[in-house]
């Protein structure tokens, strides 16, 4: 009696499961249809790309970002210069040696070992559907997504963002979820450079155009990326370093604490400022490095020690964030009677823009979270209007002092 | 039969056992002093490197500034420890949670903004210690489900940003002042060199220590972490010392979050992360057993410590952070050796 009941149960559970599979199927390519039909209805012609351009026109002249600036402004460019030797002859340099930085500064790359990229529809962006992977969740993650998605809506397009937490294994299992989604293109912020080569390889091998955003990946990355969007680290950290060099009339010391050790930050903004220095300033000395995170209390005992250890020959400090890096900093400088030590970050925060008018910090370099969204959005979709864009881009910098903070004002996140 | 068994002719000689008892000094001394003679290690080398000036009031106020919001923490952290629960995997969302509740009220003022901060924290332990007490839910499991489960609520409520006090606060005087007052309780110095926040880590290590030497509970609590179920037949109410225990953590917590925000002038769901384990490790070296049923506030108050003068010294030598992660971990594995090795030579693990 039981058998026959289990029998009966089973045939009737597999029976509702075929039914359910088969309708989801059908469903899953109606909507697949749907997808392709919506997007063909909105790229039928040319209308829609004249659309499109119009729209993203609109976007680049009218959106703004809080703090009162162009959010998809036009990326900059820059020459890459010759590399004095291979990559392996170049570690073996000095660390205050600029040209051992090459490959860490600039995406050189093989371009003739380039994949083969998507054609653009040249159909233009509206209707197009985007997927952004992130690295994880933070208060910048967060201001950098609400911007993309911004500047998505306004230009037409649709997005979905998937976040990983930081986690590299589940952000490659959403680059494999993104992939089998088809989305019109994938933008991903590599939770680490390294792997960046792998997980874009495999977007570009799917046939899906793959944009790279903020983090800097490995230069070989490049073969399977259309394009990288972000900022310019090393460049703006190079400029704030002569402009440190110059406060301090080209002699004294200087400490760095370090972003965390092996991403890009950490090399663009410990090596960065510290190459330069050498370079424009010798006789400035570079007295420590250390990383102790990004939690206020272990960079004020850090700072608290240099300032027992080095004493008067301490005269800078260069930190890789103006948030809580510089909060510890200052702190450990006002405990100890030290405010003649000068401090520069790279920003820029509400505590940082609040330390620079209090005066604790001297310079902060300017890094626009929704420009970075901004000109990422900007890109792809330039892509889909058939337009020839940059592979690398950068957005634009300053470096913020007492005299300009006003204009910065008030902070992104 | 006795006789066939025994084949010793003289029977009439005692046995003699020849098992070692004597117990080794070494191992006594540490029982005793337990962490503290690291701490004196630490603080010989210490003298050593910074060539005389370890002493300096600013070193000295530079070792207990780090580690205070460490020890706020652990000072709740070892009751659960000690009750055989191992460790409380939420601390850092009950941190993040205590700072941003009270950033989110800083319009009552300052001190109803505090008192809901730590109200916020007593709630986490209270649903903790039920959990756990009453229903003997895995401690690991629960409280890392629970805090990813606060890590959720707290992100949608407050849309994965972070909170500024001055922000929070209206623009009227009263909320203006509760916002620059909540600030400043990370930035008082009393005199030149003694930190607000090292004096309430101490006020918080004494108060613990009356509550687990002095007072019934603490007595219970051992018992329950030694062997849960004798406490249970003893007539020990389990649950309500547990939940008791996991109240005491969470206002800890949640005290070491409130002073997070205001040293970071920034209230997130991010603040606290690696607590769990930094005040674990500042428990574990303190002498206390992850089992339970062995440890004290004052050993944990020398395992935070050591933990503050362990990376004092780490930066005079001026170490690379590689190099510093491979002595840390050197010198707290050696600690803890030291510590069971110790317990099994006299027979207390």
């Amino acid at each position: 009696m039981f058998k026959k009941y289990l029998a009966v149960m089973l045939a009737g559970t597999m029976l509702v499961s075929t039914l359910c599979l088969t309708g989801c199927g059908n469903s899953g390519s109606d909507s697949k249809d749907d997808k392709k039909a919506s997007s063909e209805d909105s790229s039928s012609g040319g209308d829609n790309l004249a659309e499109s351009k119009e729209l993203l026109q609109k976007a680049i002249d009218d959106i703004q970002t809080t703090d009162n600036h162009q959010m998809m402004a036009e990326g900059t460019t820059f020459d890459v210069p010759e590399a004095e030797g291979d990559a392996e002859a170049l570690e073996k340099l000095d660390d205050s040696d600029m040209n051992k930085w090459h490959y860490y500064e600039y995406l050189d790359w093989d371009s003739e070992a380039d994949s083969r990229f998507p054609e653009s529809p040249a159909d233009g962006q509206k209707g197009k559907h985007v997927i952004l992977i992130v690295h994880g969740a933070h208060a910048w993650t967060t201001c950098y997504q609400e911007a993309f998605e911004e500047a998505c809506e306004a230009v037409g397009m649709t997005c979905d963002v998937y976040d990983p937490n930081w986690d590299q294994s589940t952000q490659d299992g959403y680059i494999d979820q993104a992939i089998n989604e088809q989305p019109d293109a994938i933008v991903v912020i590599p939770v680490s450079a390294d792997h960046a080569g792998q997980q874009f390889k495999k977007i570009t091998k799917a046939g899906i155009p793959a944009f790279c955003s903020n983090t800097l990946p490995e230069a070989d990355a490049m073969n399977n990326i259309l394009a990288y969007t972000g900022p310019n680290d090393w460049y703006q950290m190079r400029n704030l370093a002569s402009k440190l060099g110059e406060e301090l009339g080209g002699k004294g010391g200087v400490a760095y604490i370090t972003h965390n050790v092996g991403t890009s930050p950490y090399y663009a903004r410990t090596f960065g400022p510290m190459s330069t220095l050498a370079e424009e300033y010798p006789d400035i000395k570079s007295l420590d490095v250390q990383s102790p995170g990004f939690e206020a209390s272990a960079v004020k005992q850090v700072v608290s020690d240099w300032i027992t250890k080095y004493g008067k020959d301490l005269n800078a400090i260069v930190l890789a964030d103006d948030s809580d890096q510089a909060i510890g900093a200052t702190e450990a400088c006002k405990a100890a009677g030290r405010e003649d030590i000068l401090i520069v970050a790279a920003g820029m925060s509400k505590q940082g823009a609040e330390l620079i008018q209090s005066g604790e910090l001297k310079y902060a370099s300017y890094q626009s979270c929704q420009a970075d969204a901004g000109l990422a959005v900007r890109t792809v979709s330039e892509y889909f209007n058939g337009e020839d864009i940059e592979r690398v881009s950068y957005i634009g910098t300053d470096i913020i002092g007492a005299d300009n903070v006003e204009e910065y004002l008030p902070c992104q996140w | 039969m006795s006789e066939q068994i025994n084949k010793n002719p003289n029977t009439n000689t005692p046995k003699v056992d020849t098992r070692k008892t004597e117990i080794n000094k070494f191992s006594l001394i540490f029982n005793k002093l337990g962490i503290y003679v690291v701490v004196v290690a630490l603080i010989i080398i210490g003298l050593i490197v910074s060539k005389g000036t370890f002493f300096a009031a600013s070193n000295i106020q530079s070792i207990l500034e780090a580690v205070a919001l460490i020890g706020m923490v652990s000072s709740g952290l070892i009751f659960i420890t000690y009750s055989g629960n191992m460790t409380d995997m939420s601390i850092p969302l009950t941190m993040a949670v205590g700072g941003m509740m009270a950033v989110q009220t800083i319009n009552f003022g300052f001190p109803v903004a505090i008192l809901i901060g730590i109200l916020s924290g007593a709630l986490i332990g209270l649903v903790n210690g039920f959990m756990i007490g009453k229903f003997r839910a895995n401690p690991i499991i629960w409280t890392w489900g629970f805090n990813l489960l606060l890590s959720g609520i707290v992100r949608v409520i407050w849309e994965g940003k972070q909170l500024y006090a001055d922000k929070v606060a209206k623009d009227t005087e009263f909320a203006q002042n509760a916002a620059n007052t909540f600030f400043s309780i990370a930035r008082t110095y009393i005199g030149k060199y003694i930190s607000l926040m090292a004096i309430v880590m101490i006020v918080m290590m004494v108060i613990a220590w009356f509550i687990h030497s002095k007072t019934k509970f603490g007595q219970k609590l051992k018992l329950i972490g030694t062997n849960y179920e004798v406490a249970k037949f003893s007539g020990i109410n389990c649950t309500k010392t547990l939940v008791t225990a996991y109240i005491i953590n969470g206002v800890c917590a949640s005290i070491g979050g409130i002073f997070f925000a205001a040293l970071r002038k920034t209230a997130s769901y991010e603040n606290g992360t690696g607590y769990d384990f930094s005040c674990l490790t500042a428990v574990l070296l303190g002498g206390c057993l992850l089992n339970g049923g062995k440890g004290s506030v004052v050993g944990t108050f020398g395992g935070v410590l050591a933990y503050g003068i362990l990376n004092n010294i780490l930066s005079w030598i001026g170490l690379g952070t590689y190099e510093k992660y491979l002595v840390q971990g050197l010198v707290f594995l050696f600690i803890v050796w030291l510590n069971t090795y110790s317990n099994r030579k006299l027979g207390r693990a």
